[in-house]
């Protein structure tokens, strides 16, 4: 039977796996790391999660986030507001970081994995699949989403002692968000698609 | 058997197991699926993390001395550092909130850098001890880096929703900066730092050994 060969990227362990996997996780014999995790419905549960990630991210920057009312003063907040307030002051390194870590990356990874399980959900490797995957693996550590997420509750609890607050429509939206990014990250397994990715080469180099 | 006894090692972004010529200076290796560079281990990997770790624990001290979040109000202007920040949540009995701020601004980047300033030394001293806790440890240090971000956004949210006009105005205050630089450069620093060089001793220890047989 036809071989491949895996190295572990912790330990540097290199393991010899039939070419064809079958379902299952394969761990590192040395240290423990998980190398292989194959699922079934891969691209399906993905396909679903990025369409509704994308739905929500729309939904999230679209509402007002929070609103605050102190004696007769009310303010509303969404994404963009304390980014535009940070440029604002001059604070443009905490304004960019926030930019990125909540905004930009997070819409990236939608539209990529969105523009990635599209296609291969109806049979289609698209051209930039390489590009694509490059891109989640190298943005990965800067999406920050879930960690805004506590940013958002610790406010909160600041914030009630001098006033009202209340929560928009958004905060509800955004905190669903969180959650199916995590799931996207749990069930995203890039290792199918760079198979397919050889296929797809061996193929061109045979015609 | 480890790849890097075949001179082979995988790609970091596509995982293709790729073999490197002997010689060195031949210019940089691609990866054949992805196009990524491809080196048997990061180059200086232990110099860049220590330079990172450094420049993190210096920029550290004006995280925590300069004030987060300046509330200017008609009474004056309060500025919060950290501490100050947490003591405030402690004396108002928001034991939970001060705990996550406790966390995530002071356990998780000395934690970090305590783990990294360790595996540097032991990597460095080529210790044969303790190899899967040390992965495990590297694992935890890229897991909980980000967290630290938390009262960063907790200053950007209050600087958009505290914003009445001249009435009460919060702003943020340079330790903000400085720490949102520390997570970044703690980040960077746990990314510079490559794993196998936990594992490498081995090849070592087994040409001794093969030494000693002989
Ligand atoms: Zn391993
Ligand atoms: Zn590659």
């Amino acid at each position: 039977m036809a071989e491949k060969m895996v190295c572990c990227h912790e330990c540097d362990e290199l393991l010899h796996i039939p070419q064809t996997q079958k379902e299952g996780r394969l761990k590192c014999p040395r240290c423990g790391t998980v190398l292989l995790r194959q699922k079934k419905g891969m691209v399906e549960i993905m396909y679903a999660l990025s369409i509704a990630a994308a739905i929500l991210f729309l939904l999230t920057n679209y509402f007002p986030f929070l609103s605050f009312h102190v004696v007769g003063n009310t303010s509303h907040a969404n994404f963009m507001t304390s980014i535009v307030y940070l440029f604002g002051e001059g604070d443009w390194l905490i304004g960019i970081a926030v930019l990125m870590t909540t905004v930009v990356v997070p819409l990236i990874r939608i539209g990529l994995m969105l523009s990635l399980f599209g296609p291969i959900y109806h049979g289609i490797i698209p051209p930039y699949t390489v590009l694509a995957l490059k891109v989640l693996s190298h943005s990965l550590p800067w999406a920050m989403l879930d960690v805004f997420l506590v940013g958002v509750f610790v406010s909160m609890v600041k914030l009630v002692k001098m006033g009202t607050i209340v929560p928009g429509l958004s905060l509800w939206a955004f905190m669903v968000m969180v959650f199916v990014m995590a799931a996207m990250q749990v069930v995203f397994d890039p290792h199918p698609l760079w198979e397919k990715v050889d296929e797809r080469r061996r193929q061109k180099g045979m015609a | 058997m480890r790849a890097i006894e075949l001179g082979m090692t995988n790609c970091h972004v596509c995982n293709q197991v790729v073999k490197l010529p002997k010689h060195k200076g031949e210019g940089t290796v691609l990866c054949p699926r992805c196009g990524e560079e491809v080196h048997l281990r990061k180059p200086n990997s232990i110099q860049y993390t220590w330079a990172l770790v450094i420049a993190s624990i210096i920029l550290y001290i004006p995280a925590n001395v300069l004030p987060m979040m300046e509330v200017e109000t008609f009474a004056g202007t309060q500025a919060d550092t950290i501490i100050s920040g947490v003591i405030y949540f402690l004396e108002t009995g928001s034991y939970l909130i001060a705990s996550v701020i406790f966390i995530a601004s002071i356990i998780v980047p000395i934690t970090k850098l305590i783990i990294l300033i360790y595996l540097l030394v032991s990597v460095q001293k080529k210790s044969p001890l303790h190899k899967k806790k040390r992965k495990k440890l590297y694992v935890l240090t890229e897991l909980i880096g980000k967290w630290s971000m938390v009262d960063v956004y907790v200053v950007a949210i209050m600087i958009a929703l505290v914003h009445f006009g001249g009435l009460t105005e919060i702003k943020a205050g340079d330790g903000a900066t400085y720490f949102l630089l520390v997570v970044v450069v703690t980040m960077i620093a746990a990314m510079q730092f490559d794993p196998k060089l936990i594992w490498d001793t081995e090849i070592q220890e087994k040409r001794e050994t093969d030494a000693g047989n002989a």
